[in-house]
């Protein structure tokens, strides 16, 4: 995979779901793209090369949401860094597990994964936040609420973010060759992985 | 890239994550600010574009929208200075219990406080959800637990600790992480006295007459509220308290900086008995705007040294 395409586009990703998603809010929901562009790295990239962008996507996570600590007059923010990494990385995982019997050069595949892939990162972000707050934390990162509300707020947010990630997917399967995957040639096959040396 | 290939730098990579996963925040604290301030610095040129073009395409939820340009200044001047009527009424009351009480009296807090324009660049996204991110920080003065206004008196929320010198974190008030609020509901006027208060002198003596009597018949109440998400925050009152949907409730707490007394919280939405308890009642608030919808905001900030009444006349950005 080339990575000096990836860290733009995922900078642009990243801005986007900052400052832009949320005009497209329905009921207090925001879609995001940042599972789009991982589920999208996830399916064609070697092992390795998902895991890594998913710990750079978690990372650049962390550093967006910080959590809420004790102060002295109000509540602190706090980065803390790697909740996101592992969730990321969780997400990543459950799409490269999955990707041998899927049909990746659809672009409902796509949305699916990335669907699976927020999903599965929510999951284990707040299975951290939950054991982190038995011990470390004053309020839980997740927020106000139980972590099954969250986990139910999540899912809608996942099912939203496949919905919308679905124009983009097309954009993103439009540009496949821009990527240097190993494993998105054109007749792609074992032998071709193994002479690819740019991951 | 040759470090992709290598599993082993891989799974220390992961192991470091879950390492730093598993550390408490005070371990993070004194570098995490700082290399989340380097990797948010290229994405802010972009968020500031996006933020706007975001407006664009969903109108942010201001106060008094679809008004002429005019008529809204007005109706904005008007709240703020209600506001600050409100405020120095709480004042007014909590010095004259003092008084009275002849044992504890404390010079007021001659802390003064300045409007700071902020834009608000990132909210909503992700988890935790809900804190807002707006592009004034340290560096223009900002500090931690200063009040966060719309429209002249709307309370939205409160500044969170640990910002940097050009972002800071807003905590909405709806947000259960903004802790119990104490609040007082202030009953609206049943007979429009509000509405004869700017006549002529017959008409302020009469206005004075309804609001003595509106006062001896509905009083101020007491109550604390626990943000509950969505705009809404909970309360629960004795039953006798004459309290009505569509009441105005003030924040009135002694936690909050003083610039933030008397603002608005939003009215009483609902209210009715609680089932488990017969002597108490619960009312439901309702913000009057909606902090995951505002595009600029405004900090109070604390000015050290200034009297109450000697804030800036403008926004100063």
């Amino acid at each position: 995979m080339r990575w000096w395409v990836f860290i733009p586009v995922l900078a642009l990703v990243l801005t986007m779901d900052a400052a832009f998603m949320p005009a497209f809010a329905i009921g207090g929901h925001v879609p995001q793209l940042w599972p789009l562009l991982l589920a999208f790295v996830a399916l064609y990239a070697s092992r390795g090369a998902a895991l890594w962008a998913a710990m750079i996507v978690g990372v650049w996570l962390d550093a967006m949401h910080p959590a809420l600590g004790v102060g002295a007059e109000a509540p602190r923010a706090v980065t803390v860094f790697g909740p996101h990494v592992l969730a990321c990385a969780a997400g990543a995982w459950c799409v490269l597990e999955t990707r041998t019997w899927l049909y990746r050069r659809n672009v409902l595949t796509v949305a699916f994964s990335a669907f699976n892939c927020a999903l599965l990162a929510s999951l284990a972000f707040i299975a951290i936040a939950g054991i982190r707050v038995a011990y470390a934390d004053p309020s839980p990162l997740w927020g106000g609420g139980s972590g099954g509300a969250a986990l139910g707020s999540d899912l809608v947010d996942a099912l939203y973010s496949a919905v919308i990630a679905i124009l983009p997917a097309w954009g993103l399967q439009s540009t496949l060759t821009v990527w240097g995957f190993a494993t998105a040639g054109p007749r792609f096959a074992g032998g071709n992985r193994m002479n690819r040396g740019n991951d | 890239m040759p470090f992709v290939s290598s599993r082993r730098i891989l799974v220390i990579a992961l192991g470091g994550a879950a390492l730093l996963s598993a550390l408490p925040q005070s371990f993070q604290t004194p570098w995490s600010g700082t290399l989340a301030g380097v990797l948010w610095a290229p994405l802010v040129p972009g968020a500031s574009a996006l933020s706007w073009a975001r407006d664009r395409v969903r109108a942010p939820a201001e106060p008094y929208q679809g008004l002429p340009e005019e008529l809204r200044a007005a109706r904005e001047d008007r709240d703020q200075l209600q506001g600050e009527l409100d405020a120095a009424q709480l004042r007014v009351g909590q010095l004259e219990r003092e008084l009275g009480e002849l044992s504890g009296y404390r010079p007021a807090d001659r802390a003064g406080w300045q409007p700071r324009l902020a834009t608000v660049i990132e909210r909503g996204a992700g988890r935790p959800a809900g804190l807002l991110g707006i592009d004034v920080g340290t560096a223009q003065g900002i500090g931690e637990a200063d009040p966060v206004v719309v429209g002249g008196n709307q309370i939205i929320g409160m500044i969170a600790a640990g910002g940097a010198e050009n972002r800071s974190w807003v905590i909405p008030l709806d947000d259960r992480r903004c802790g119990r609020i104490d609040a007082i509901v202030r009953p609206e006027a049943a007979d429009g006295a509000s509405d004869a208060s700017g006549g002529t002198a017959a008409g302020g003596k009469k206005a004075d007459k309804a609001d003595k009597a509106r006062n001896g018949t509905r009083t101020t109440v007491l109550v604390q509220l626990v943000p509950q998400g969505n705009r809404t925050l909970v309360g629960e009152l004795e039953s006798p308290a004459n309290v009505k949907p569509g009441d105005s409730v003030l924040l009135s707490d002694a936690a909050w900086r003083t610039a933030a007394q008397g603002m608005r919280i939003g009215v009483v939405e609902s209210e009715g008995a609680l089932d488990a308890n017969p002597l108490r009642r619960r009312i439901t608030v309702r913000m009057e705007s909606d902090p995951q919808r505002q595009s600029r905001v405004v900090v109070k900030v604390r000015v050290s040294g200034q009297g109450q009444g000697t804030r800036g006349t403008g926004a100063a950005k």
